[in-house]
């Protein structure tokens, strides 16, 4: 984990603090989250404190601080997929993996994410699982496609 | 400051400082304009938003923190609008703010309460959200809690953290309404946070507090609070002690003073349980058989004062030695000292500071006349360059500390010189890291970059140095060998990063020298403290503001103790024994015989040691020191200690000198005495008594007083530490004009010679305190170590302080809150090193050098050279002094603690 974290490190100068945010962006990117030994490998080659790193970066939506399930599930939320019965869908969602959004299962399998809106409002209700789409969902639907992605395992 | 302009508050006319922060000033004036998030000695940050006053030209209402006085302003600070509008401001932080209070904390939101006509909740304008928002509670710090329930978001603690403390490691996590304090990654015991507490004490609603006597105390209704000096380093904090039925319950930085402005380090603040330990010593103890059993004061001073006596009679007066304490008071050191000169009838009196700065005093004296630190602590703020060398600053004096990283932030330059890596490595513009004991060449090799590039001060050299520029001759002469490529060689350091540390150092405006143990504590001690004189006087800084050396004083009283005389060699004030002038004179103002006073000077610390393991010395009167731990070569002073007659030891503890005593004196704690301590920049700052010492134990005045009565001898009679004081200041011109109601709560720096006499700030500003006024260069060369790592002992163990404990740790190690964050000992090993010696991380490891052996834990960073280690000194399981030698710098007598040859090998 810490390789990676340097590696992407070795690209910025060291103690330039203007470049927190894409740093931190391009480690989710390559670990999928933040976690505390990346922030301490960070601050040490900005010379910022941990403190300073973890509150700029709670600030932002964008960054996790758990690592993500193996299959990432994204809720969109937006007016289209809103209007047609989204909260519906993450209910269930939560309810079948027994984990609140923002957070992963214990076996590490799913992880649920709230977005605002990822523009696909015509086949609202809409997730995305790991980038794919899954369109006009409902509460049936969505326990047959998790249940899918557990078989196959 | 700036110049006085007249503005108007509500139609009174006030002069106030251009600039200023109107809602200070409106303070200042009796305008209690609310407030939260402001703090004085913070930068505004209009949070809070309850200030807000008109000014008229000025739209709407205007935060009061936000806003400079300009000439002719006209401001209103009371009306109905403001106070409604103050009335819903406070109303609304209320609503999200949990109120609960338990009267351990300062709540300076309760009081706004009731003035604004809020405590009762029927009045309230809304209701109670507090409960609703999610709620963090970090409570994995040692010390403190953080409840976000309590938390105004004020930004208090973040900006006491990056302000005054320089730390930077609190921040908001997350965002909005559900906003929260944290450390680190959440998480307050795995961050930086080092425990110093500034958060808590300016936290105004109890968000943060500490965990100690959380539950019992109540800060309305102690029973007292004491101004006090701290009782651990040389900085010499003032803090407010609160004290509930005879216990120490809480310590806060006291605001209003120098040297430390209201902060505290974690020690400072939370490093006081030893005061209300269960192991103090409560009854005096005598020695039957191997075995100590309690006894009276009258058996016990009786039965020490006739074995002192028996050992004077049959192997005469100078088979008596006494070492005295920078733990004491002055008072206590003066009198300890005439005891010595009057009872004993000898000069063998000395004590830690033979082992801590007696190099660098030595080579001050000899060049400038002096042996205490040029400038003031705040100083080491407003100098353009420090150059700190061997000194771990940030550890061992974290509050000046405080002052050197706010200096950085505004743009100082900092030179760092350590072997070793210490926390300062992140604020320095260049470090450089020299093998151990090559200071010297390093030095000459600045030194002749300086003089090569032409950034010496021609007209310096010549006014202000003894010989002018032959003198500087002399040293360009010796220092022409050091190029860089030869001091390199021998240093090890970057050639580039020597011409750039002596160009930064040079080339400043105003440069302030810091040096420490890395620098005295070796064979070559006072030459190290020689080569930083030079430097310092071809560049010219020093003699003026923020310009010169300071050594930094490892004890809370270490300065005062020599100052008032616990010294083999000098008379309170510094003034030699060899002149028997200076003898008559003391013993006029002692009313006693010339004759009885020894011509001779006496012998220091490692020399008493080295002749009672002889046979020389055969009794010895310890107060409050702990020889043991801190000597060198331990197995050599034990059994110095066991060849002894007789011992007294007189401590807090039975500490493990105590355990080699014949007979204990119970004494008092800094807590339990009045008197005066000198602290680093030779300000004399008042000690104050906060509580009663436990059982019997006494004041360590009295029994030095009464122990010399019973040995037929009158060192005077006081009737108070004051009393004491007083004499001190007839015997030391340099005290002359300081008494106790002039120090009362702001100290006073000497030399301070009469009654009208503002005290020194910085030292030798006209001239240099030697006959002539002039200081003197004195070239050294650079010299091989006799100890040299060899195929046996192939590495070399470097030794020193850490945060969090302190000395022999007789003290520290008494705070379960400082033993949760080091309670452990090491040593610290390259990675390379440790390869080759085939040992991990968290092996057990025993360490050997001629002298003894001892087992620890190794710690593999790369925190040290290849071929060096470090280890803490102050775990009495790992005593590093029995391995340390006890071979002295031929000129101060230091022992070289930071150079030991040694193997290491796994178990």
């Amino acid at each position: 984990m810490e390789i990676k974290t340097n590696d992407i490190l070795q690209k910025y100068p060291v103690g330039k603090s203007e470049n927190l945010i894409p740093i931190l962006q391009d480690i989710q990117d390559v670990e999928g989250y933040l976690s505390e030994a990346s922030v301490v490998e960070v601050g040490r080659h900005l010379q910022m404190p941990t403190g300073k790193i973890y509150g700029v970066a709670t600030f932002y939506n964008q960054f996790r601080f758990k690592p993500l399930g193996k299959y990432h599930i994204q809720v969109c939320r937006g007016t289209a997929c809103h209007v047609l019965g989204s909260a519906t869908v993450l209910e269930e969602i939560e309810k079948e993996l027994a984990v609140k959004s923002g957070n992963t299962t214990r076996d590490g399998m799913f992880s649920v994410e709230v977005v605002a809106c990822i523009g696909a409002c015509g086949l609202a209700p809409v997730v995305a699982i790991n980038g794919n789409f899954h369109a006009k969902l409902t509460a049936d639907k969505i326990k047959e496609l998790i249940d899918n992605y557990r078989n196959q395992e | 400051m700036s110049k006085l302009v007249a503005i108007e508050i509500d139609g009174k006319k006030i002069e106030a400082p251009e600039g200023a922060v109107l809602l200070q000033v409106a303070k200042e004036h009796g305008f209690d304009i609310p407030s939260l998030c402001f703090h004085k000695r913070l930068s505004p940050t209009g949070a809070c938003r309850l200030c807000v006053v008109k000014v008229e030209q000025m739209p709407g209402l205007v935060m009061s923190c936000a806003v400079n006085i300009k000439a002719g302003m006209r401001v209103t600070a009371y009306d109905e609008e403001l106070q409604t509008n103050r009335r819903h401001t406070l109303a609304y932080l209320l609503a999200e703010h949990n109120e609960a209070y338990d009267n351990s904390y300062e709540d300076e939101m309760r009081p706004l309460l009731e003035r604004y006509n809020l405590i009762n909740p029927d009045q309230r304008p809304f209701g109670s959200l507090w409960e609703n928002i999610p709620r963090v509670i970090d409570d994995s710090s040692p010390v403190l809690t953080y409840d976000s329930s309590k938390c105004i978001r004020c930004f208090r603690c973040i900006k006491a953290c990056d302000e005054i403390q320089g730390k930077g490691v609190l921040s908001f996590a997350d965002r909005g309404i559900t906003k929260y304090i944290s450390a680190g990654y959440g998480s307050w015991k795995n961050s930086e946070c080092d425990g110093c507490g500034e958060c808590i004490q300016l936290c105004p609603t109890g968000a943060i507090v500490e965990k100690p006597f959380r539950g019992l105390i109540n800060v309305k209704e102690a029973d007292n609070t004491t101004i006090t000096t701290c009782p651990y380093c040389g900085v010499g904090c003032q803090m407010k002690v609160f004290v509930q039925d005879n216990t120490v319950m809480r310590i806060d930085g006291f605001d209003e003073v120098s040297p430390n402005y209201g902060r505290l380090c974690v020690k400072g603040r939370f490093g006081y349980q030893y005061a209300n330990h269960e192991k103090r010593l409560t009854k005096p103890l005598i020695k039957k058989h191997g075995q100590f059993h309690e006894a009276t004061w009258d058996e016990a001073l009786d039965y020490a004062a006739q074995k002192l006596s028996d050992v004077k009679k049959k192997y005469g007066n100078m088979a008596l030695a006494g070492l005295s304490s920078a733990k004491c008071s002055n008072e206590e050191n003066y009198l300890f000292q005439k005891f010595i000169r009057l009872v004993f009838e000898n000069n063998n009196v000395d004590y830690c500071t033979r082992l801590c700065h007696a190099s660098t005093v030595t080579a001050m004296l000899k060049s400038f006349g002096d042996g205490a630190g040029s400038n003031s602590i705040e100083d080491f703020e407003t100098t353009d360059c420090l150059l700190v060398t061997g000194n771990n600053i940030i550890e061992t004096h974290p509050v000046t500390a405080t002052f050197v990283k706010r200096g950085k932030a505004k743009g100082q330059k900092i030179i760092l010189i350590d072997p070793k890596w210490t926390p300062l490595v992140n604020h320095a513009d260049v470090w450089l890291q020299p093998k151990l004991a090559t200071d010297v060449a390093l030095l000459n090799g600045m030194i002749r970059v300086i003089i090569e590039q032409k950034w010496y001060d021609e007209d310096f050299i010549n006014k202000r140095v003894e010989g002018g520029m032959e003198a500087f001759d002399a040293l360009k002469k010796l220092t022409d060998k050091y190029t860089l490529p030869y001091t390199s060689e021998i240093t090890g350091v970057n050639p580039q990063k020597i011409f750039d540390a002596a160009r930064i150092y040079a080339t400043a405006e105003t440069a302030m020298i810091a040096t420490g143990m890395g620098m005295s504590q070796q064979t070559v001690g006072t030459n190290n403290v020689f080569s930083l004189i030079n430097m310092c006087l071809v560049t010219g800084q020093i003699g003026k503001e923020r310009c010169g050396i300071n050594p930094p004083r490892g004890q809370n009283n270490v300065q005062g103790a020599t100052d008032v005389g616990a010294s083999p060699k000098n008379y309170p004030g510094y003034i030699p024994i060899a002149d028997e002038a200076n003898r008559k004179r003391i013993a006029e103002l002692w009313e006693v015989e010339f004759e009885k006073l020894h011509y001779k000077p006496g012998l220091t610390t490692i020399e008493i040691m080295n002749h009672a393991h002889e046979g020389g010395i055969k009794a010895m009167y310890i107060m409050g020191e702990n020889p043991v731990i801190t000597d060198p070569n331990q197995t050599h002073t034990i059994e110095a200690l066991e060849k002894l007659d007789f011992l007294v030891v007189q401590d807090l503890f039975l500490t493990e000198t105590a355990a080699y005593a014949d007979v204990v004196f119970p004494a008092a704690s800094l807590f339990e005495k009045e008197g005066t301590v000198v602290n680093s920049d030779r300000r004399v700052l008042r000690i104050r008594q906060a509580i009663q010492p436990p059982g019997q134990a006494r004041q360590d005045w009295e029994i030095t007083i009464e122990l010399a009565k019973r040995m037929g001898a009158d060192i005077g009679t006081y009737e108070s530490p004051e009393d004491i004081f007083n004499e001190i200041a007839l015997a030391a011109p340099i005290f002359g004009g300081i008494t106790y109601d002039r120090i009362n709560f702001q100290g006073i720096q000497w030399p301070c010679y009469d009654a009208n006499h503002p005290g020194t700030s910085t030292l030798f500003l006209d001239k240099f305190n030697t006959p002539d006024g002039k200081a003197k260069i004195i070239p050294v060369d650079y010299k091989d170590q006799s100890e040299k790592p060899h195929s046996d002992f192939p590495l070399v163990l470097n030794s020193g302080r850490i945060l969090y404990q302190y000395h022999s740790a007789t003290l520290s190690r008494k705070s379960p809150l400082l033993n949760a964050y080091a309670n452990n000992h090491y040593v610290i090993i390259n990675p390379i090193d440790a390869k080759k010696f085939a040992i991990d991380d968290g092996d057990n490891v025993k360490i050997t050098s001629p002298r003894g052996s001892l087992k620890t834990i190794a710690r593999i960073r790369d925190e040290v050279l290849p071929g060096e280690l470090f280890m803490p000194w102050h775990y009495s399981e790992a005593p590093v002094n029995i391995l340390t030698r006890n071979e002295m710098d031929p000129m101060s007598k230091i022992a070289p603690f930071k150079y030991s040859v040694v193997k290491i090998e796994r178990i």
